[in-house]
């Protein structure tokens, strides 16, 4: 490999000097993406401006044997953009532009870097939108949302984020710019499928056809308190066995609620209440009102405390914002936490939540739930303090334990966050040797050399890197790997 | 061979064809019917160790479908691999064995009121491993999708006889690569389906189901209409063309039809009838079908395709049946609907031809003599490829399949296609050039 100076003044030549960040102070933010409890450090951010620069900077790089690693706004929190030490970082953001809007085809054309939350802005004036709605929607780019296969509150009746891709432009390990896609069920495998989800080791993506919708007609939003945690959860399931198919279908518990009302976004929830649901049904008018009727009825059979109906746009977005904003709202009842994202039959939701409340009595650590109830996608938010000794690696051991039990009732480590860095070995409560060597099998295909987003996703011992012991720092331990 | 695969399933389970071949290939001496996975996994590690060429075979209704080689080693059966494995209704999900039709899969996932909401062809003969293995689907899945977003997980026998599971049975699940995917229209070239799990759907409570005819000079204002409903916050599940042709065997009518479904609760479907019916141009015929009667509708709709039994042999002058499958951008699908009615008016070939204007999957049923049929292909190929779309022929005789491209010209990135074939199947002993490019 060549010098550090060597590579930027080359990688330089191909963005111009404004396009590139290489002193190490510049480079902090980049240690890290939405996970901070692990950190690398790269070898310098590249910034390209079109498909020829990335695929010209991924040629050099390739050609050169450099690690690099894809990234879009950096809010992924499982450390999928976090470097391992040593590599190159392809930001994707000056690639941001809306490239073509059909309506009548249904259809957008965006670059990588993308905000998810500006298509859905920037076509609501003819009534349609982009559906998958991570909770960082006006943060993260369409080309990390492809990364994670991203899913939102809404992903429950509309997809997540796989459903919604149309067409990638993909350029490949060595710089090559192919096209998949672009019509359905394009002859050959599912390249497409493959690649949404693969979290920048299969290739870097710098074009996304996506789907857009027709505004649903009419929506309808509710929010239902229950006295016990339970009780939410049954309803919960039973909602889902009777057939009901909600927009979307939320929950959050005590000390989830307590974060939202003290944060930026407070709606007045009941101080105390155990469980909240936000419950959203949406589609022709004229069979609205039987539909959260029948929600009603289910919520009533499990003891529901009272239900309220928003009663216009304004308050149904002020329920979404308060949601929404429910993980950086733990900053307001603790210093720091760590957004676990197991996935479960929905049916074993009540017996799931109770082992995770005891996991958190037996730990000390509290534990927030606010998740996506309807998919059975968990989201405990462990509360943690950094600056007392030994509770950073408490915080991972016991989110890594509400993995295990989400396995244990057939469910899986992640639902929508990915595996990054930080759930790599959990990749074996899921799977057998052979069955990740499946997945690193075609990982070669794409990928042969490793350079792509190196040691992400599965757990290998780590390639050339030497982990050093966690030092502490202020978002938590800062894992310092050193490069080749 | 022999032999090791008796002491395999059992002389019992193996089938001695006495033909030497079949009009539609993908043709071998034995067919053998494994009972259990561990069965097929034998089965395999036996043939991949001495270079067997396997076809596996659900239903048999896709034998038309891709493979210019007349004959393999063996056809590796699933049809004994039946049955529901677990529905867990409270998760709609269900699992279920490869074998099973999907007729078989409906009615006892309908009876706790869900469904898988594919709305595959020959439902009585196909096999949930067949139709997802095919990628097969019909016009519902503008609303619904297609089998890409249904399947959650899967086991999949490998050539060299692992066990490998993909996803998992929760409907959200981003761990590692999405396996799934790999495998759905894969068409059996990387491993055997063994297990799938699906997320299901509850059966509507009400559908209807709207056939409009426009007369065949009013295609202007048969997309406008398209458009406006597409621009409308109508929820239909359906949006499907009818070239005349099709309309007119399907309901009788003269001009092109344009079918309609709405599902939903009973009062939301009356309103969307009513958008439709205050809406419609000057001259349009309508006729509505509800509830069993659509169901009908719909059900005779999925034997519209050649049948596997279609031809018993192919003779060089012989007048048969091809089956197209077009893919485009969604209101592409009216323009190429069009175009094979015009084609087959004008090289009088028989053309039923149908396309899903919210979905860009379109389909064409073409009769005719050898000859005019390969021109037909080529032109419509040309026409889709044109418009940014592809053809593949789903369905013909093997020696037509063996006079042109089935899938198309080589994609640009094919050898990433076949970079996957090879650390899948090294030997190459699943569905030997059955796929794209040959794969
Ligand atoms: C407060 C908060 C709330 C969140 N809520 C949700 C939620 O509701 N649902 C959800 O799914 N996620 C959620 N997330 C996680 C995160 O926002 C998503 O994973 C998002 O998709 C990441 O997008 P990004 O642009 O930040 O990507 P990054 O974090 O920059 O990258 C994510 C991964 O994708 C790869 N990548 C990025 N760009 C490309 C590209 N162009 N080509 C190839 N690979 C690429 C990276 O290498 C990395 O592996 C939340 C995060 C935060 C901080």
């Amino acid at each position: 490999m060549p010098a550090k100076d060597v590579v930027v003044r080359e990688l330089a030549k191909m963005v111009g000097p404004g396009g590139i960040l290489h002193r190490e102070e510049d480079l902090m933010t980049y240690e890290c993406d939405g996970l901070t409890v692990y950190r690398g450090q790269p070898l310098a951010v590249v910034f390209p401006s079109n498909t020829e620069e990335v695929s010209r900077i991924v040629k050099y790089l390739y050609e050169h044997e450099i690690p690099y690693i894809p990234r879009g706004a950096g809010t992924g929190l499982s450390g999928g953009a976090t470097p391992m030490g040593g590599e190159v970082i392809v930001s994707l953001v000056r690639m941001k532009k809306l490239l073509s809007i059909d309506y009548e085809n249904r259809e957008a054309v965006v670059q990588p870097g993308y905000v998810n939350l500006k298509l859905t802005n920037s076509i609501a004036h003819k009534g349609y939108y982009y559906a998958p709605d991570p909770s960082s929607q006006a943060a993260c780019t369409i080309g990390g949302n492809v990364g994670e296969n991203a899913g939102g509150a809404h992903c429950l009746k509309y997809g997540v984020t796989t459903n919604h891709i149309l067409g990638l432009e993909v350029v490949l390990h060595n710089g090559e710019v192919v096209r998949l896609g672009g019509a359905p069920d394009t002859p050959g495998y599912d390249l497409l499928g493959l690649l949404t989800g693969s979290e920048g080791t299969l290739g870097i993506v710098t074009e996304i056809t996506v789907r857009i919708l027709k505004n649903p007609q009419a929506k309808q939003t509710a929010l239902a308190y229950f006295d016990s945690v339970e009780d939410a959860s049954h309803a919960v399931s039973d909602i889902i066995a009777a057939g009901i198919v909600p927009a979307a279908l939320e929950m959050m518990d005590k000390i989830a609620i307590e974060g939202v009302e003290k944060a930026n976004y407070p709606v007045g929830h009941p101080e105390g209440v155990p469980a909240v649901l936000i419950m959203e049904v949406d589609g022709i008018a004229a069979g609205i009102e039987d539909q959260i009727q029948e929600m009603v009825e289910v919520c009533k059979k499990r003891n529901v405390r009272e239900i309220k109906v928003a009663e216009n746009d304004r308050e149904r977005a002020a329920w979404w914002a308060n949601r929404k904003t429910a993980f950086g709202a733990m900053g307001a009842i603790s210093p720091d936490y760590l957004v676990q994202d197991g996935v479960i039959p929905r049916s074993r939701l009540p017996e799931v939540l109770a082992r995770i409340q005891k996991i958190s009595e037996e730990s000390g650590l509290r534990i927030a739930n606010v998740f996506h109830a309807g998919d059975g996608n968990l989201h405990p938010l462990i509360l943690f303090d950094s600056r007392n000794e030994g509770e950073t690696e408490l915080a991972l051991e016991v989110g890594s334990k509400t993995l295990a039990v989400c396995t244990d009732v057939g469910g899986s480590i992640t639902g929508e966050h990915g595996v990054g860095i930080e759930k790599k070995e959990d990749m074996r409560l899921v799977f057998s040797d052979e069955e990740i060597e499946a997945q690193t099998e075609i990982r070669s295909v794409f990928n042969p050399h490793n350079l792509l987003n190196p040691d992400k996703l599965f757990p290998s011992p780590a390639r050339c890197a030497e982990v050093k012991k966690a030092v502490k720092g202020s978002g938590g331990v800062k894992q310092a790997v050193s490069g080749p | 061979m022999i032999d090791a695969l008796k002491d395999i399933v059992g002389e019992e389970h193996i089938q001695v064809l006495e033909e030497r071949e079949h009009p539609l290939g993908n043709h071998a001496p034995y067919v053998v019917y494994p009972h259990s996975e561990q069965e097929i996994a034998s089965i395999l590690k036996l043939a991949n160790k001495q270079s067997l060429k396997v076809i596996p075979m659900g239903g048999g209704t896709k034998r038309g479908l891709g493979g210019v080689e007349p004959s393999g080693d063996l056809i590796l059966s699933l049809q004994r691999l039946k049955g529901i494995i677990e529905h867990s209704v409270g998760d709609m999900v269900v699992t279920v064995c490869p074998g099973t039709t999907m007729k078989e899969l409906s009615a006892s996932l309908a009876k706790q009121g869900q469904m898988i909401p594919i709305d595959a062809y020959w439902p009585e003969k196909a096999t949930i491993g067949g139709v997802v293995a095919a990628n097969d689907s019909g016009p519902k899945r503008i609303r619904y999708g297609s089998a890409r977003d249904h399947v959650i997980g899967l086991r999949v026998v490998y050539p060299d006889g692992r066990i490998i599971r993909t996803g998992g049975k929760t409907v959200k699940n981003v761990a590692g690569y999405d396996m799934n995917k790999l495998f759905v229209g894969s068409m059996g070239t990387l491993g055997i389906l063994s297990e799938l799990t699906l997320k299901l759907r509850p059966v509507p409570p009400f559908v209807s189901l709207v056939l409009l005819t426009f007369p065949v000079d009013a295609l202007a204002e048969l997309k406008n209409f398209i458009v406006s409903i597409q621009d409308s916050t109508l929820e239909p599940f359906a949006l499907e063309v009818l070239s005349p042709t099709l309309h007119e065997k399907m309901n009788q009518q003269k001009g092109f039809g344009l079918a309609i479904s709405f599902e939903d609760v009973q009062k939301a479907v009356e309103y969307e009838e009513d958008w439709l019916i205050s809406r419609l141009p000057q001259g349009v015929e309508r006729h509505i079908l509800r509830q069993e009667e659509a169901g009908q509708w719909w059900s005779d709709f999925t034997r519209l395709p050649p049948e596997d039994t279609s031809y018993t042999s192919v003779e060089d002058d012989d007048q048969f049946e091809i089956a197209l499958k077009m893919g485009s951008k969604n209101l592409y699908a009216l323009d190429l609907v069009e175009r094979c009615h015009q084609l087959g008016e004008q090289q009088e070939l028989s053309v039923k031809a149908h396309g899903g204007a919210g979905h860009g999957i379109s389909r064409a049923y073409v009769k005719g003599s050898r000859e005019r049929l390969l021109a037909f292909v080529q032109d419509m190929r040309a026409f889709a490829e044109e418009l940014g779309g592809y053809l593949i022929v789903q369905h013909a005789p093997l020696t037509f399949r063996q006079q042109l491209e089935v899938w198309g010209q080589k994609p640009s990135f094919f050898t990433l296609l076949e970079g996957i074939k090879q650390a899948v199947d090294p030997h190459l002993i699943l569905n030997h050039k059955r796929f794209v490019g040959g794969i």
